[in-house]
């Protein structure tokens, strides 16, 4: 027989029996036992991991359409509650085309990691996100996914928006109080030599042609009070510069708005050359608000600012406080500027939105009034009409303990 | 004596046994089963009984008929691709040894992966098969109750004998009624077949006493039922033969078989021919080249054919042969190697071909390649 061929005890067999599959059996599902122990472990910890995940999670297919979602995702859109198979700019922009720099896109056709930044309005709240696509290799399948981060930066351009204000607050404040000294000294001086120039006046009455004397006498009144009116200016400049710690206090709405005013004027009257009119309508017995006056202060020359900068010739502007029918308090800024586009309107708040050139402003000034109104419990309405102005008003519940 | 085995799968035997057939499928765990068979259960309408008995126990099946005789190895790599691919549990083969040698090579390669040809020769299957129920419809090649495969090498021009425990099918239903609708051609070769199985396994060097008994029930049942069946089919007769293919197959997958497989696979291999057609023409000369080692066993099956005589083991042995060659000869079937082969000048092969089988092996007188080619020469 040539080697491989089978021997006699071969073909009895005796040490060889029909194969079970019991032993193999129950090892398999030993086996399987194990691997479903483990991947529920793997499964857990994964798990645990994308709970962990705060930001928006979502794979998508290369048509946009979204494969799977986290946690987030679902407590973001909890009307949305199977958003599988749905194109992710119908949920984000409630559109039914892709967005214009759509990050997923620029990663599908590069294959890299691709970043940006937009604001989407969710549940009637404009949200900043910064999104990561990042492209999902799998090499036993063709066809690639990607995977999209986003996270909801809002609070984080508004606390650096804060932070802008708050370093420029105190830069004005030292300079405010370097000028303060610095003009103080020599006002003290005119101020000294004008009261005692008030005071040889009546010596030398008798000698001076009575004509005269009048003319003196007013232009030393004249002086000694615009002596006074310059330190009131410096006194009001110091209090809107000057770093304080956030104190509430019973607040006069109209005395923000003179205040303020006094603080412009200057610039008012060379706007006033150009032909703005300004109608101050305050109300009498207007209750007080319960607030910081340096930040309301802030809110004021803000809107009073961006109405100014909405006129390019002439125009007019309406500042009012009156008391509504709810009971709030409420200042408006009325202007008859260019007024604002409707797609910008659920931008206006944005930290760092702004329409002026480049060099004007970075556009924190509003979304610092709607910080600073939401901490007094207040709210601000917009109403424009595009190319014919802008009502900005601020309500402020009414100060119900201490009310004057 | 040497220490024997005996291994035979669950045989449920009985004229509309069959009907048992999709209970015991569902037990061995059959949701979706492969059903094996080929052209000519179809036509005879054994398939569609079948089927309707699965599809009456909801089960269902995936129907594989790309077997002819003498199976292939490109046929049974075939039906493990389908297996797989149809995800099918239990394996059901019906026909003759053709459909059962393919179903369990098709087992073998589902449970154990390669190409079939990795197994060849004995105890090389490692790993366990998807359970298999075979319902015998020729009462001859013994497969559903064999460890024995029999899948032919194309490359090769070889018959493969594959042996294992594990070929041995969980269950066999042997249903006689089924031999009604079979046309004589087939009873003869079968029974023919059969009887080599007996004859064979009987002189085999492993046979036992286990396996001797069966081998001359099946002997003698043959002798006595098959020109019965044939005249008249009766019922009894077939059923008869039925128990005798049953009982030889128990006989020759425990004792083995000798060199009239050895050279009926070699020419097999070579010559598309039906194996039981084969044995015929090998059986007597294959008795007398084992008349020197086995003439005891050889008279006691001449007892058996021809009657109990005064006379001494050698003659009555002869006379068993002789009666053999009559028997056959009575059958209108060839007799000769050469009213079946073109021409001797293949003998050589076949018989270098045959001395490498599995059969030579259990042979009760060892032969060469050259003893081989006596035979053959004898029966040319």
């Amino acid at each position: 027989m040539p080697g491989k061929g089978p021997s006699l005890e071969d073909l009895i067999g005796i040490e060889h029996s029909k194969l079970g599959f019991f032993q193999e059996l129950r090892q398999t599902i030993e086996a399987l036992k194990d691997a479903n122990a483990q991947s529920t472990q793997r499964r857990r910890e994964i798990a645990a991991i994308l709970d962990g995940i705060t930001d928006i999670m979502m794979v998508l297919s290369s048509d946009l359409r979204i494969l799977s979602v986290n946690h987030v995702f679902r407590q973001t859109f909890p009307d949305t509650p199977h958003p599988e198979g749905m194109h992710c700019y119908q949920i984000f922009r409630g559109d039914d085309q892709p967005c214009p720099n759509c990050p997923a896109s620029a990663s599908f056709a590069t294959g890299d990691i691709c970043r940006e930044t937009a604001i989407f309005k969710i549940g009637g709240k404009n949200t900043q996100f910064e999104m990561v696509a990042s492209p999902i290799r799998r090499p036993e399948a063709p066809e690639s996914h990607i995977l999209v981060f986003k996270r909801d930066v809002s609070r984080e351009k508004d606390y650096q928006a804060k932070f802008y204000q708050a370093e420029k607050m105190a830069t004005i404040g030292m300079l405010a109080t370097g000028v303060a000294h610095e003009v103080n000294n020599p006002l003290t001086a005119i101020f000294g030599f004008a009261e005692g120039l008030r005071r040889r006046l009546p010596a030398l009455k008798e000698t001076v042609d009575p004509q005269v004397m009048e003319d003196v006498e007013d232009y030393v009144a004249t002086i000694m009070r615009e002596c006074r009116r310059c330190q009131d200016i410096v006194t009001t400049l110091l209090t809107f510069s000057r770093q304080k710690t956030v104190s509430f206090a019973a607040v006069s709405l109209n005395a923000v708005v003179n205040d303020t005013l006094k603080l412009l004027r200057s610039h008012l009257r060379q706007r006033n050359q150009a032909k703005i009119t300004m109608r101050v309508e305050l109300s009498e017995n207007l209750p007080m608000v319960h607030g910081d006056e340096h930040q309301i202060k802030q809110v004021m020359l803000n809107l009073l600012v961006n109405a100014m900068d909405a006129i390019a010739g002439p125009g007019r502007i309406i500042i009012t406080t009156f008391q509504s029918s709810q009971g709030a308090v409420c200042l408006s800024v009325e202007d008859s500027g260019c007024g604002i586009p409707a797609d910008h309107m659920d931008k206006l708040f944005e930290p760092f939105f702004t329409t002026k050139r480049s060099g004007k402003g970075i556009g924190i000034g509003l979304s610092t009034c709607m910080s600073i109104v939401k901490k007094h419990q207040g709210e601000i309405a917009v109403k424009s009409e595009p190319g014919s102005g802008a009502t900005f008003t601020v309500k402020f519940p009414v100060n119900t303990d201490k009310t004057t | 004596m040497r220490i024997s085995k005996f291994a035979i799968p669950e045989i449920i035997f009985g004229r509309g046994s069959i009907v048992h057939l999709a209970s015991c499928a569902k037990r061995l765990g059959a949701r979706r089963v492969l059903l094996v068979s080929d052209q000519g259960l179809v036509g005879a309408g054994w398939v569609e009984r079948i089927q309707e008995i699965l599809r009456d126990n909801g089960l269902e099946w995936i129907f594989f008929d790309a077997v002819n005789s003498n199976p292939r190895d490109n046929q049974v790599h075939a039906g493990a691709d389908i297996y797989s691919r149809e995800r099918a549990d239990v394996i059901i083969a019906v026909g003759g040894g053709s459909p059962m040698d393919a179903a369990k090579g098709i087992a073998t390669i589902v449970g154990n992966g390669g190409r079939i040809n990795d197994y060849e020769g004995a105890n090389r299957i490692m790993r366990p098969l998807p359970p298999m129920i075979f319902l015998p419809t020729t009462a001859g090649s013994g497969s559903d109750i064999s460890q024995f495969c029999i899948i032919t090498d194309v490359a090769r021009q070889v018959k493969m004998s594959i042996i294992s425990r594990s070929l041995v099918p969980n269950v066999s239903i042997i249903d006689p009624l089924v031999l009604l609708t079979k046309s004589a051609e087939l009873i003869i070769s079968s029974a023919i077949d059969a009887f080599a199985h007996a004859v064979e396994s009987y002189l085999s060097l492993l046979s036992s006493p286990f396996t001797e008994h069966q081998a001359l029930k099946a002997i003698r049942l043959i002798a006595h039922n098959l020109h019965p069946a044939l005249e008249d089919r009766s019922i009894e007769a077939l059923e008869n033969l039925s128990i005798a293919a049953t009982s030889a197959g128990m006989s020759f997958s425990n004792a083995g078989l000798g060199i009239g497989h050895s050279l009926a696979h070699s020419l097999g291999g070579r010559f598309d021919v039906l194996h039981g057609l084969v044995h015929p023409i090998l059986l007597p000369p294959v008795m007398r080249y084992n008349l020197p080692t086995s003439v005891d066993k050889l008279a006691n099956i001449g007892r058996i054919v021809c009657g109990p005589r005064m006379c001494s083991n050698e003659y009555i042995a002869q006379a068993g042969i002789a009666w053999l060659e009559r028997f056959c000869a009575d059958l209108h079937v060839p007799v000769r190697l050469r009213d079946i082969l073109p021409d001797s000048s293949c003998l050589e092969i076949i018989a270098k071909a045959a001395v490498n089988d599995a059969c030579t092996l259990t042979n009760p007188r060892p032969a060469s390649w050259e003893s081989l080619l006596g035979v053959c020469q004898e029966a040319w």
